[in-house]
């Protein structure tokens, strides 16, 4: 490893373990891999979420599992999440999706092919 | 216009400038094959003889064009090319709408329901929506046409055509990706009753209605709407939609706020409304069936929806034996008369999408059969024009032919081919009366 690369995978783990440890760059909402076992589930069945309003604290994370055959999915417009829309991979039968919410706020969000399903994020 | 009865010199001067005239008459595909007109000469000199020996009133456009080409060219008239007008708008023509299957682009064609012949054309995007003014003032389409064909930037923007011309005397941008790409619907876009207003549908991410001021030039905003879908406008600022739910539901735009309310939920679950009810923006009155053929009908105004006792448009007997509405755009409304059109044939449940081969005629005020009119093909889309003695049209997106008929009689009086890949949707101007 030469220098210039040495002094480069410093600086980087030094920006790495700087966001750790702030949590100055983290997102408003974070898309988590897999499903975090402290989280609060939130259920979707018969077109619908089960339970549509849902508070939590900052921080905390979400799990939404979609318990029927028709696919569905959790997608948050543009401005909601972050800049840009956030839309969450459709769920066939027993998959699930989750995701950390970060800041204070209040989350709307939808089914992507299912406008009329809609459910909501309370976060203080 | 007069033949010569007999083979003479004259004759022989006459049919070779019909020759010539049939060739300018028929355009391009002619023109591609003049290098070799000994292989072409047959049609085209029989085409023209034809001509000579017809009686105006029974000669086909083709004929007539060539026969009034030759003329001019015999009277030694110069050939000057211009650019034509559409004749004044009339209750008679229609717009064809070619959804081509899903292509990027798409056409409109124009046509003369009294001759069957095409008048002009309009292009346009991806599943672009047509709209006509009822009093013929212009027509327009709400389109969406991306920066390489179809992929890169997504453009929807609303078009608004004089009527005569067919030039675009309007081109708005719409909001990105607003536009309900879907099958095209003709009630899912409207015009409010004084033309003011484009009203064009949203579904994803949310159901809301996008108001588009036609006279001044602009979009002006989104309004959200609950889970309803299309949009029938009842006067300048109040439109209905049917909601999920079962109910309609009333918008008001005025103000710049929306206000909305529901009426009373009008069907079961399972009475299945089509996609294609029937609406005059003259009177108010709404016509939709569902699936087995029952017929419910509103009068919608500004204040409010008032709901007709519903009635069945099959008889017990044919429902039995597997009468069911189907095609595409399956219901028109002849306002003047209070008459409901609507394609039928024998199917199973689930072909609610295929061609049908009849149309049922019904009182609209009473639920009286008035006629089973047998179109001969496979129809798709039906309208009528809303003349005193209205067309009766009939599209094949199959045979890409418009087929008109009588509407009291069912007799097919002439039909328009080649139109396009896949014709869907027939749109009139309702300014007879």
């Amino acid at each position: 490893m030469t220098f210039l690369t040495k002094a480069r995978t410093l600086m980087a783990a030094t920006a790495m373990a700087l966001t750790a440890a702030t949590g100055a760059f983290a997102d408003k909402v974070e898309v988590l891999d897999t499903a975090p076992e402290d989280a609060v589930v939130v259920n979707i069945d018969q077109l619908k979420y089960e339970t549509p309003e849902i508070t939590i604290k900052a921080g905390d994370a979400v799990t939404w599992t979609n318990q029927e055959v028709m696919p569905h999915n959790v997608h948050f417009t543009a401005g909601v999440a972050a800049e840009a829309e956030l839309r969450g991979t459709m769920l066939k039968k027993g998959e699930s999706w989750s995701a950390r919410f970060n800041e204070p706020g209040t989350y709307d969000y939808h089914c992507t092919p299912h406008p009329f399903m809609r459910g909501k994020v309370i976060v203080e | 216009m007069a033949y010569p009865p007999k083979p003479t010199p004259k004759y022989l001067l006459l049919l070779t400038t019909c020759l010539i005239g049939s060739g300018l008459a028929l355009g391009p595909s002619w023109a591609q094959t003049a290098e070799e007109p000994a292989e072409e000469s047959q049609p085209a000199e029989a085409e023209a003889g034809e001509a000579a020996q017809t009686p105006a009133e029974e000669m086909t456009e083709g004929q007539r064009a060539a026969a009034e080409a030759a003329e001019k060219l015999a009277a030694g008239e110069d050939d000057e090319p211009v650019i034509l007008d559409a004749p004044a708008p009339d209750a008679r023509r229609v717009y064809i709408q070619d959804p081509a299957h899903f292509a990027a682009v798409t056409q409109q064609y124009v046509v003369d329901g009294s001759t069957g012949r095409v008048l002009g054309m309009t292009d346009g995007g991806f599943l672009p929506h047509p709209v006509a003014a009822e009093d013929g003032s212009f027509f327009a389409q709400a389109s969406t046409v991306f920066e390489r064909i179809a992929r890169g930037k997504r453009t929807d923007y609303v078009e608004v055509f004089d009527p005569v011309t067919f030039q675009p005397t309007a081109d708005i941008e719409l909001p990105e990706a607003s536009r309900f790409l879907v099958g095209t619907y003709q009630w899912m876009n409207a015009l409010t009753t004084d033309n003011k207003y484009l009203l064009f549908y949203q579904f994803s991410p949310a159901p809301a209605v996008g108001l588009v001021n036609l006279e001044a030039g602009e979009f002006e905003r989104m309004v959200d709407v609950p889970d309803c879908y299309h949009i029938f406008p009842a006067s300048p600022t109040v439109f209905y939609m049917n909601c999920r739910d079962g109910s309609l539901a009333r918008v008001d735009f005025a103000d710049g706020e929306a206000e909305v309310t529901n009426t009373e939920v009008f069907h079961a679950e399972n009475e299945l409304l089509i996609n294609h009810p029937a609406f005059s923006l003259r009177s108010g009155r709404l016509v939709w069936p569902t699936y087995t053929g029952k017929i419910f009908q509103m009068d919608l105004t500004e204040d409010q929806a008032s709901f007709r006792e519903p009635f069945e448009a099959l008889t017990e007997e044919e429902r039995a034996d597997d009468w069911r509405p189907g095609g595409w755009q399956q219901t028109a409304y002849h306002r003047q008369s209070n008459r409901i059109f609507l394609l039928v044939d024998q199917r199973d449940e689930w072909r609610h999408k295929t061609a049908s081969r009849f149309v049922v005629v019904m009182n609209a005020e009473t639920g009286e059969r008035l006629a089973k009119l047998e179109m001969g093909h496979e129809i798709d889309s039906i309208n009528v024009s809303q003349d005193a003695e209205p067309l009766l049209y009939g599209l094949s997106a199959g045979d890409k032919t418009l087929y008109i008929y009588d509407a009291e009689s069912g007799e097919e009086l002439r039909s328009v081919d080649q139109l396009g890949h896949g014709p869907q949707i027939i749109t009139t101007h309702d300014m007879d009366s």
